[in-house]
């Protein structure tokens, strides 16, 4: 056991000295033909096998960084569209808010600006609170407006906020008329959530689909002239007292997010105002 | 076991291609093939230490195209040795394996220079000491190491697991 152990030692000694001694002799070309029958198979397939393990090697890093560059450019695109919003979101308000500042400015009434930060939408009452309250010397029925138009008033103000009545509220009821045919009538909110004007059957026989409704001004709590909404039907009662209209409100209740609390007791019509008719 | 040693020297080989480069640091590159010899010899003995010492220095001499034998004869003489006087060290201590690598990587370097001087190598021994051999042989000592900690893991999960 232990000579065979030897023995290969030696074995294998010896032939590397005969390689080495066959290389000092010139015989190098000859010893290096001897190793390369057996080598060059096997260095073929080590640089066959080293390529390969190589290209798996790139390729594996390469998918790692793909993976890693997939999972940045992802929480990039993530962040640019919150970006995106964000910038969207501000453009539209500044819009909102120019568009508020410039009818603050023409109406030839005082006004407060307000920022809606609740809505009341269950069906039974339909309001809005602001951010405006009895610190700003906001007092009951205070109309609320937005550059669109007549969005209701104030019903109960509290220190630092007010609750607003809108005009789809059941219990509103606003003085209104035709701007057309100056048909006067009131304006109701309705469980729905859309409004009707109710008028008298002989004055409203005019009216038509697309007709603007206007404030009529009358009773003094609301200024003459704030675009109330459009016709969009008529309900015509046959012989009855009153007729109905089903109008389109001038104003997206369910978006308005800035308004204009108006302070200032107006005697003006200010139908000129609002040159769209709401 | 003929195909296991082929296949281990032939492994040690692509990784010695493959990996080395990738595992450079410094400059410095491991020899791969050397450690898998001391590794091998370790566990199955010296006839089998020096046959994977001979065939992995055969392919890096060809593979480098220097003298045909040098690191054949060097890798056979350090497999042998190691395999014949390994077990009598407790060898799977760092602490045995990291300073064994070193001073097998220098004598192996010291052999292979002995050699090449035959042969009119031109470089100085302080020099290749300096810049090649040692920094090598400390490589060679941790990476094996590790390599030895990794391997006597992967038995324990493997015996765990049986």
């Amino acid at each position: 056991m232990r000579i065979r152990k030897f023995g290969l030692l030696l074995a294998l000694v010896g032939v590397c000295l005969l390689l080495l001694t066959l290389q000092s002799r010139g015989y190098g070309a000859r010893a290096s033909d001897f190793v390369a029958v057996v080598t060059t198979p096997l260095q073929a397939g080590y640089a066959r096998v080293t390529r390969g393990a190589l290209a798996v090697w790139t390729t594996y890093l390469d998918w790692k960084n793909v993976r890693a560059e997939n999972r940045r450019l992802r929480a990039e695109i993530q962040r640019l569209r919150v970006d995106a919003l964000r910038v969207g979101e501000t453009d539209e308000e500044n819009r909102r808010l120019r568009h508020l500042l410039a009818l603050q400015e023409r109406l030839p009434l005082e006004t407060l600006s307000g920022e809606v930060i609740a809505r009341e939408w269950g069906g039974w009452v339909r309001a809005l609170t602001v951010n405006r309250g009895r610190g700003d010397q906001v007092v009951r029925m205070t109309a609320v407006i937005s550059p669109h138009g007549l969005v209701g008033r104030i019903v109960d103000v509290r220190p630092g906020s007010a609750i607003v009545q809108v005009l789809t509220d059941p219990a509103s009821t606003v003085g209104a008329h035709v701007v057309r045919t100056r048909t006067p009538g009131i304006v109701e909110g309705e469980p729905r959530g859309t409004i009707r004007f109710k008028y008298l059957a002989r004055d409203g026989a005019g009216i038509q689909i697309g007709d603007v409704l206007v404030t009529s001004g009358q009773g003094g709590l609301f200024p003459r002239g704030i675009p109330v909404g459009r016709v969009r039907a008529i309900d015509d009662r046959g012989s009855a007292l009153f007729h109905y209209a089903v109008l389109e409100a001038a104003v997206d209740f369910g978006r308005v997010d800035e308004v204009l609390l108006v302070t200032g007791q107006p005697r003006q019509d200010l139908t000129a105002y609002f040159p769209n008719g709401g | 076991m003929r195909a296991l040693l082929a296949l281990t020297v032939f492994g040690g080989g692509v990784a010695h291609a493959t990996l080395a480069p990738t595992l450079r640091v410094a400059g410095v590159t491991p020899d791969l093939p050397l450690i898998v010899v001391v590794l091998l010899a370790l566990r199955r003995g010296p006839e089998f230490g020096c046959v994977a010492g001979f065939a992995a220095g055969l392919l890096q001499d060809a593979a480098g195209g220097g003298l045909l034998g040098v690191q054949a004869l060097t890798k056979a003489l350090v497999g042998f040795g190691i395999g014949a006087v390994g077990r009598r060290f407790t060898a799977t201590h760092p602490l045995v394996q990291v300073p064994g690598l070193v001073v097998l990587t220098v004598v192996e370097a010291l052999a292979r220079f002995a050699l090449l001087k035959l042969f009119h190598f031109p470089a100085s021994l302080g020099e290749l000491m300096a810049w090649v051999v040692l920094p090598q042989a400390l490589y060679n000592g941790f990476l094996g190491a590790a390599l030895v900690l990794a391997l006597s893991w992967v038995e324990s999960a493997r015996a765990r697991s049986a």
